[in-house]
C-alpha cells in the first residue's frame, strides 16, 4: 500500500458510517474528561479502552483516540472560565486565559483558543503523516544526551516566563527541582525526602499539584476577597456576544497564524522528544509567543496571543507524541501506553509492519486528530454560553462547587485519598506564591522537568561518559541553549536601562 | 470538607459489611450467586495485567454465577494494589492479579511498605508466567551467546530501576555465567531499553518473551540464551541457561541458583485472594477459576489476542509461592545483593 493509497483509505474510513460515530463519541467524551479539573487523557483513555473489545479497528482508533484528543480543548475552556487547569496541558493558559475573563472578553479567548487548539492539532497530525517515510530515523534522534540539553532548554524559558522578577522565578524554578527529586530515587534506591511515608515514595503526582498550584490557590483567593470568578463582569454577557466575542476570537487565532504555526511546531517537536509531555510545551509556547511579541508588557494581563500560544501546542504535541508508538511500538508516555494496549486488543500491531502493511490505519489516526478536534471546537463553543454564565455565580457558592470537583478530580488518578491532600497542600503554597508575586509557572516547569533531566542525565553518563555533550548533536543544541539564554539575559538588562529613565520601574 | 469524606467514609464501611458477612449456612454456590467479586489490577488500565483480568473477567463470572468488577489501584509498582489484596476482607469476595515474581523479590528484600507475605494468599491460581529471554539487538555485532562471552568487549546491558525484574535478572544470571557485562539501571520502563537498543546505546537486555516477540519479528532484535526447560519455536538457536550451565566451573552452584531463580519466575502472574479466605469458597472458586482459564471460548480469546497462557491450579501455586520465599541462606544472601543493586 502506497501511502497515497492509505491517506485516502484513510480518510474514507474515518468519514465512514462505521467509523464516524464512535469517532463523534469519543470526541465528545474527551471534551467532556477534558472539562472536569484534574481528569486528564491519560483518565479519558483508561476508561475508554474497556469498551474496545467489541470493537473494529477502525472504530476503536476513532474513538479511543479522539476521546485523546479533545480532552486539551474541554481543559482550555475550564481554565479560561474557571482559573483551573482542565488538564495539565492546560496550565499555561492560567497565565493570559482568566485575565481576559475578568476583562469581559472570556469569548474572544475560548475562541481563540478553540481555534488555536484545531489548528496545532492539524499541523501536529499533518507533521505526523509528512513524517512516516522517515518516521523511525526521526524518533531514534533524541537519545539521553540529546533529552537533557532540550530539557535544560525548556528550563531556560522560566527566565522568559517571569522576567518582571527573575530572582523569585529562578527561587520557584529551583523549589520545583527539588520537589522533583521527592520519591525513590529510580537510580540508586534511595528514599529522598519521604519523611517514611510510603505514599511520598511514589514521588508527587502531577495532577493534584498542578490543581493545588493553580486551580486550589484561585479558590482560597475568591473565597477570601468575595464577589464572583469574573471579577470586572459582574454581568454575564449575553448569548448573542458571547457568539460575536467567540467569532472575534477565531479571528484572532488566524490573524495570527505564523504565531499559531511556530507554537505548533515547538508542541509537536516536545510531543517527540520521549519523556517530556505536552505540560512544558505549552509553556515554552508561552515564553516563545511572549518573547517574540511586540507587546510583551500586556502579557499576564489579557493578552489574546498568550492563549494562543499554549493552545496551540498543547494539541499540536498529539502529533508528535504518536510518532514513537507507531514507528516502534513503544510507548512514549503513559498515555501512549494506553493506546498502544487498545491497539493490542483491538488486533493491530505497530511498528515496522503497521508502517508497512497498515499505512491507512496510521492515516485513521491522524484523520481522527483532526476531525476529533474538529468536532470538539464546535460542540465546545456550544459549551461557552452555559458554562460562562457559571462564572457571575457567587463565590460562597461556587468555591464549595468547584473544590469538591477539584478534590474528585486529584482522588480519581490514582484513587488515592492522599493526592487530595497533596491538592490542599499546594493549594496553599500557590496562595501564598500568587500573594508574593513568585511564578507559580517556573515552579512547574521546575518540578516537570526534573524528572527527565535528572533522569537523562544519569543515563547519558553511563552510557556516553562524562563529556557526552561534545557529540555533535547535543553540542548543536547545547550552543543554541546558551545563545538564547545570553539573547534573554540581554534584553532584560537592555530593558531595564529604557524602563528606569522613564522611570516605569522603582 | 472533612466531615463531608468522613460521612461517606463510614457510609462505605457500613456498606462493605453489611455486603460481606452475610449468612453463614449458605453453599459456596449460593454465596456467590448475584454475589460481587472485587477483582483488583495493580496497575492502571491498558497493561498486560489489567488485560488479562478484563479477558477473564466474563469467565469467572459464567463460572461463579457473581459479577466480577475490576477495580485499577496503580501505586508503587504493584506493591499498593498487592497489599490492598492482602488487607481485604477474607470472605472470599476480593481477589486479585498480582505481579508474582516482583512482589516476591520485594519481599526478600524487604523493601519499605511490602506489608504482605507472598506465602500466604489464598491462591485461585495462576494465568500465565513468562518465560525470560535475554536478548541483543540486531545492529550490536553480538551473534550468539557464545560471542558475547568472547568477543573480549564489555557488553550494555539495559534495566530498569534497581530491583526490577530486568535488573535482578541481568545480575544473578551475569553472575552464574561470568558475563562480562555492564548493567546500565534506570531506564524508565523496559521500552525506553529496547528504543536504547535501537539507537545503539545498549547492547542487550532481559526481558519477557511476550514483550520481545515484536523486535525479534521485525528483525530488530535476538534471542541469544532463554530460560525455558523445553524448546520453543520462538527460541529457535538459542542456547538454555540449564544447558549452559553445565559448562561452568562448577554446575552444582549454578544449577541451585538457576532453580531459584526459576522458581522466581513461576510465580508468574497469579490471581489471589487475602488469607484467611473460608475453605469451602477458596475450593469453589480455585475450581471455577481453573474452568475459566480452561474454557474453549477464553483460550480461544487468548489466541487471538497473542496473550500466552500458562495456568496453575491454586493448590500449586501455593507452593510455588512458598518455594520463592523460602530460600538457602547463602542463595537468598545473593538475591537480595541483587534486588539491593550491591553486586
Amino acid at each position: 500500500m502506497t501511502i497515497i493509497e492509505g491517506m485516502a483509505s484513510g480518510f474514507l474510513q474515518s468519514i465512514s458510517l462505521a467509523v464516524f460515530p464512535y469517532l463523534f463519541v469519543g470526541s465528545i467524551f474527551g471534551l467532556i474528561i477534558g472539562v472536569i479539573p484534574g481528569l486528564s487523557g491519560h483518565f479519558a483513555m483508561a476508561m475508554a479502552v474497556t469498551f474496545l473489545y467489541q470493537m473494529e479497528p477502525a472504530a476503536g482508533i476513532g474513538f479511543i483516540l479522539g476521546a485523546h484528543a479533545t480532552v486539551a480543548q474541554g481543559g482550555g475552556l475550564t481554565a479560561i472560565l474557571f482559573s483551573t487547569p482542565g488538564t495539565g496541558q492546560n496550565a499555561a493558559t492560567l497565565l493570559d486565559g482568566p485575565a481576559m475573563r475578568d476583562k469581559g472578553e472570556a469569548g474572544i479567548a475560548v475562541g481563540a483558543a478553540m481555534a488555536s487548539c484545531f489548528l496545532g492539532a492539524t499541523f501536529g497530525a499533518i507533521v505526523l503523516g509528512l513524517l512516516i517515510p522517515v518516521l523511525r530515523e526521526v524518533v531514534l534522534f533524541f537519545g539521553p544526551p540529546e533529552v537533557v540539553v532540550l530539557a535544560f532548554l525548556a528550563l531556560t524559558f522560566v527566565a522568559v516566563l517571569g522576567k518582571e522578577d527573575m530572582t523569585r522565578s529562578l527561587i520557584a524554578a529551583l523549589l520545583g527541582l527539588l520537589l522533583a527529586m521527592i520519591g525513590v530515587d529510580n537510580v540508586t534506591n534511595t528514599h529522598r525526602f519521604t519523611l517514611g511515608s510510603d505514599r511520598l515514595a511514589d514521588g508527587l503526582q502531577l495532577v493534584p499539584v498542578i490543581l493545588g498550584l493553580f486551580a486550589v490557590a484561585e479558590m482560597i483567593d475568591l473565597w477570601t476577597r468575595g464577589g464572583s470568578l469574573a471579577r470586572h463582569a459582574p454581568e454575564a454577557l449575553s448569548a448573542r456576544d458571547t457568539q460575536r466575542q467567540i467569532f472575534r476570537g477565531i479571528g484572532e487565532a488566524l490573524r495570527n497564524w505564523w504565531l499559531v504555526l511556530r507554537c505548533s511546531a515547538i508542541g509537536t517537536t516536545m510531543g517527540l522528544i520521549p519523556g517530556l509531555g505536552s505540560a512544558p510545551a505549552a509553556f515554552v509556547a508561552y515564553g516563545h509567543a511572549k518573547q517574540s511579541s511586540p507587546d510583551r508588557d500586556t502579557f499576564g494581563q489579557g493578552n489574546v496571543k498568550g492563549v494562543i500560544g499554549p493552545e496551540a501546542s498543547n494539541d499540536a504535541v498529539e502529533g508528535g507524541a504518536l510518532a514513537s508508538t507507531i514507528a516502534f511500538g513503544i510507548p512514549g508516555s503513559s498515555s501512549m501506553a494506553i493506546l498502544l494496549s487498545g491497539l493490542f486488543i483491538l488486533g493491530l500491531d505497530t511498528g515496522p509492519q503497521m508502517l508497512n502493511e497498515h499505512v491507512d490505519i496510521i492515516f485513521v489516526m491522524i484523520f481522527t486528530i483532526i476531525i476529533g478536534n474538529l468536532i470538539g471546537t464546535v460542540v465546545g463553543m456550544f459549551l461557552v454560553n452555559p458554562l460562562s454564565r457559571a462564572t457571575s455565580i457567587r463565590a460562597s457558592i461556587m468555591v464549595p462547587v468547584l473544590m469538591a470537583v477539584i478534590a474528585t478530580g486529584a482522588f480519581a488518578g490514582e484513587r488515592a485519598i492522599f493526592d487530595i491532600g497533596v491538592a490542599v497542600v499546594f493549594g496553599i503554597l500557590g496562595y501564598i506564591m500568587k500573594v508574593l508575586n513568585y511564578s507559580r509557572a517556573a515552579m512547574l516547569i521546575g518540578f516537570v522537568l526534573g524528572f527527565a533531566v535528572e533522569k537523562n542525565l544519569y543515563l547519558a553518563l553511563l552510557l556516553d561518559g562524562p563529556f557526552f555533550v561534545i557529540q555533535p548533536i547535543p553540542l548543536g543544541l547545547a550552543v543554541v541553549t546558551v545563545v538564547f539564554l545570553a539573547w534573554n539575559v540581554w534584553l532584560i538588562i537592555r530593558d531595564k536601562k529604557r524602563l528606569i529613565p522613564h522611570g516605569r520601574r522603582s | 470538607m472533612r466531615r463531608a469524606f468522613l460521612k461517606s467514609a463510614a457510609a462505605i464501611v457500613a456498606a462493605t459489611s453489611l455486603l460481606g458477612g452475610g449468612a453463614f449456612a449458605q453453599s459456596p454456590a449460593e454465596f456467590y450467586k448475584d454475589n460481587v467479586i472485587k477483582w483488583i489490577v495493580p496497575y492502571d488500565p491498558g497493561g498486560g495485567y489489567d488485560d488479562y483480568s478484563r479477558m477473564i473477567a466474563p469467565y469467572l463470572e459464567k463460572h461463579t454465577g457473581a459479577r466480577v468488577d475490576i477495580v485499577n489501584m496503580p501505586g508503587s509498582g504493584g506493591m499498593k494494589g498487592a497489599v490492598e489484596i492482602f488487607n481485604s476482607p477474607s470472605d472470599g469476595t476480593y481477589v486479585g492479579i498480582i505481579n508474582g515474581s516482583a512482589m516476591v523479590t520485594n519481599q526478600l528484600a524487604e523493601i519499605e511498605g511490602a506489608n504482605y507475605k507472598v506465602g500466604d494468599y489464598s491462591y485461585l491460581g495462576r494465568i500465565v508466567s513468562d518465560p525470560r529471554v535475554f536478548v541483543v539487538a540486531a545492529n550490536s555485532g553480538i551473534d550468539d551467546f557464545e560471542d558475547m562471552q568472547s568477543d573480549g568487549e564489555t557488553a550494555v546491558v539495559g534495566a530498569t530501576g534497581l530491583g526490577g525484574s530486568t535488573y535482578v535478572d541481568a545480575v544473578i544470571i551475569g553472575d552464574v555465567f561470568g558475563i562480562d557485562q555492564k548493567v546500565v539501571h534506570g531506564f524508565d520502563r523496559s521500552g525506553d531499553i529496547r528504543t536504547a537498543m535501537l539507537r545503539g546505546d545498549v547492547d542487550a537486555m532481559w526481558g519477557s518473551l511476550g514483550s520481545a516477540l515484536k523486535g525479534i519479528e521485525s528483525g530488530d532484535h535476538k534471542v541469544i540464551l532463554h530460560a525455558e526447560k523445553e524448546d520453543r519455536p520462538e527460541l529457535a538457536g538459542a542456547p538454555s541457561i540449564y544447558d549452559v550451565a553445565q559448562q561452568t566451573e562448577n554446575p552444582e552452584r549454578s544449577l541451585k541458583i538457576l532453580r531459584s531463580w526459576e522458581a522466581l519466575n513461576a510465580v508468574g502472574r497469579p490471581v489471589a485472594g487475602p488469607p484467611g479466605i473460608p475453605e469451602d469458597r477458596l475450593a469453589f472458586l480455585q475450581d471455577a477459576f481453573m474452568k475459566a482459564v480452561n474454557d474453549p471460548e477464553f483460550v480461544a480469546t487468548a489466541a487471538e489476542s497473542g496473550r500466552d497462557l500458562l495456568p496453575a491450579t491454586g493448590a500449586e501455586m501455593s507452593e510455588i509461592a512458598k518455594a520463592a520465599t523460602e530460600l538457602e541462606d547463602d542463595i537468598k544472601a545473593l538475591f537480595v545483593r541483587a534486588i539491593r543493586g550491591e553486586i
